[in-house]
């Protein structure tokens, strides 16, 4: 029996019959509605399944729109801030570019007291220092450092007027440089220096002036001696307390009746205000060592009358100023 | 046919409806889920054909089970439709050769066990319809139409009798019986599985 085991053929045709009949009906519903234009309702049905899904979604669409707009602004106040803490940044990393500069310049001022180590290797390059003279007749002081290795040597008065320097004589040793600009056609001899050279050491407390040009300008500064040795014990120098910078080498330190007492040379980085002068006598030593040959016959004979000793301090600039040159150096 | 049901919008009625063979049930039920069927099968490289041949094969699946007797629907008629919807076009389109991902709503309580039960059933019944209609093809007439006539479109012997010429019912009676057993045969022999 093959029925037995398996499902009657009779309820499988009449199970077939029933699709066929359910298809046909399936088709004729189709046909139907399909010609009543009910079938197609994408624009209907979509409408509506859109605003179906607008107020299923409508809170998760609030709550995202609203998180959307915290991070934007949150991202906006962050890149500002960042922008504003970059920028101060950079400002800081300039400052510190020109403290970096200073020091530098500093740095090498300082290496230069004890005549060792190599100063200024800018190459090739201008290096501007002050110097002053000593004599009438064209004869400058000035600090070794500023016109080592120099090709060519100027000097600039505080009218403007350029003249070509010779080097004299160098002490490298108390960075002590002399030159003279009598050479020079445009030089004409001015009237005696109207100070005076002061050998003996100074008291401490005893106020000081400088004159000297940090920058193109001459500039006046003023401090008191703090001490009668310099850098490190240096017996050479005193340390003065005045504010000068890089530029003021070489410019002459004087005390309050206008006598000079020293050079200015150099100052101590690591702390606030303590600039070194090499004393007078040194000077004095150096002229001393000046050999005849290189002052070609000329006497080098300092001043020795002070005509400043009573002038108030504004009149003793105004005389001063014509003696203090700018040094102008060029190297290759 | 049951014409005292003046509105038919529940599930329940709909599904009442169709066992019975209503008309307004099985167009109701595509004015409300045809669209979505629709939907899904065009927005996922199908045409308005192919979303109607979906469509009729989910209503057959349903309708089969309904006639049945043993449906229980666990959730929304909608979903029910939608998932074995969506089954029968994705089986569609791995027989095409595309790939079988789709864009579709992912209902929350999709039957997911039931209706991959209910496919197994379809598909199984599939094959047998088929291999009825390629056995009664090979039956020949006139056994073919006098089934035919008397199973599926429900002829009395009667009618039989006289549509086919025979001199008595019993006649007949006797060529549809033996029109069954050749049916039964060639059926068997080709249809191997007994469930």
């Amino acid at each position: 029996m093959e029925t037995g085991s398996k499902q009657p053929i009779e309820l499988i045709l009449a199970a077939y019959g029933r699709r066929l009949t359910f298809r046909e009906k399936l088709t004729q519903v189709h046909q139907t509605l399909e010609a009543e234009g009910q079938l197609t309702p994408n624009a209907v049905e979509a409408s509506t399944q859109v605003r179906a899904w607008w107020q299923t979604h409508r809170p998760t669409l609030a709550i995202a729109a609203a998180v959307a707009i915290l991070s934007t602004m949150a991202t906006m106040i962050l890149y500002r801030s960042y922008q504003n803490s970059h920028k101060q940044d950079q400002q800081y990393g300039m400052m510190m570019r020109n403290l970096a500069v200073l020091q530098q310049t500093q740095t090498k001022l300082l290496n230069n007291i004890s005549g060792r180590g190599r100063v200024f290797q800018q190459n090739p390059g201008q290096v501007a220092g002050s110097g002053f003279l000593l004599t009438a007749s064209g004869y400058l002081i000035t600090n070794n450092h500023i016109i080592q290795g120099a090709d060519s040597v100027y000097v600039q008065s505080q009218q403007g007027e350029v003249y070509k320097a010779r080097l004299v004589h160098t002490d490298p040793q108390h960075d002590l440089a002399i030159l003279t600009i009598g050479q020079d056609t445009a030089f004409h001899p001015l009237p005696p220096v109207p100070y005076s050279f002061e050998a003996r050491p100074s008291d401490l407390g005893e106020r000081v002036f400088t004159l000297g040009y940090p920058r193109e300008e001459i500039v006046y500064g003023e401090g008191y001696l703090s001490s009668g040795t310099g850098f490190r014990g240096d017996s050479a120098a005193y340390q003065v307390a005045i504010s000068v910078n890089p530029g003021n080498s070489g410019g002459p330190l004087l005390d309050e009746r206008g006598n000079v007492i020293g050079i200015i040379t150099a100052k101590q980085t690591t702390s606030e205000g303590a600039t070194f002068a090499v004393k007078t006598n040194i000077l004095l030593n150096a002229l001393l060592s000046v050999s005849p040959d290189s002052l070609r016959g000329q006497v080098l004979a300092l001043n020795r009358r002070n005509r400043m000793a009573r002038l108030s301090r504004k009149q003793q600039v105004k005389q001063m100023q014509a003696y203090v040159y700018q040094v102008k150096v060029f190297k290759h | 046919m049951r014409d005292t049901v003046p509105t038919l919008t529940t599930d329940e009625t709909l599904l009442l409806g169709l066992a019975e063979g209503s008309d307004q049930a099985l167009t109701r039920l595509y004015q409300l889920h045809y669209p979505m069927v629709l939907h899904l099968v065009v927005n996922n490289s199908g045409s308005t054909d192919d979303a109607k041949d979906i469509y009729q094969e989910t209503l057959i699946v349903l309708f089969e089970k309904v006639s049945a007797g043993d449906f229980e629907l666990n959730c929304q008629l909608k979903t029910f439709l939608y998932a074995v919807a969506k089954r029968l076009w994705l089986k569609q389109l791995t027989r095409r050769g595309r790939s079988p991902l789709i864009r579709a709503t992912q209902f929350e309580e999709e039957p997911a066990d039931a209706v991959a039960d209910d496919l197994a059933d379809h598909l199984r019944r599939d094959q047998q319809f088929d291999q009825m209609a390629e056995s009664l093809t090979r039956l020949g007439e006139p056994c073919r139409t006098l089934l035919e006539d008397f199973y599926i479109r429900h002829l009395s012997m009667q009618g039989i009798t006289e549509k086919f010429g025979y001199t008595n019912t019993d006649n007949a009676k006797t060529q549809k019986y033996k029109c069954l057993a050749r049916l039964r045969k060639l059926f068997f022999a080709d249809y191997k599985d007994n469930d």
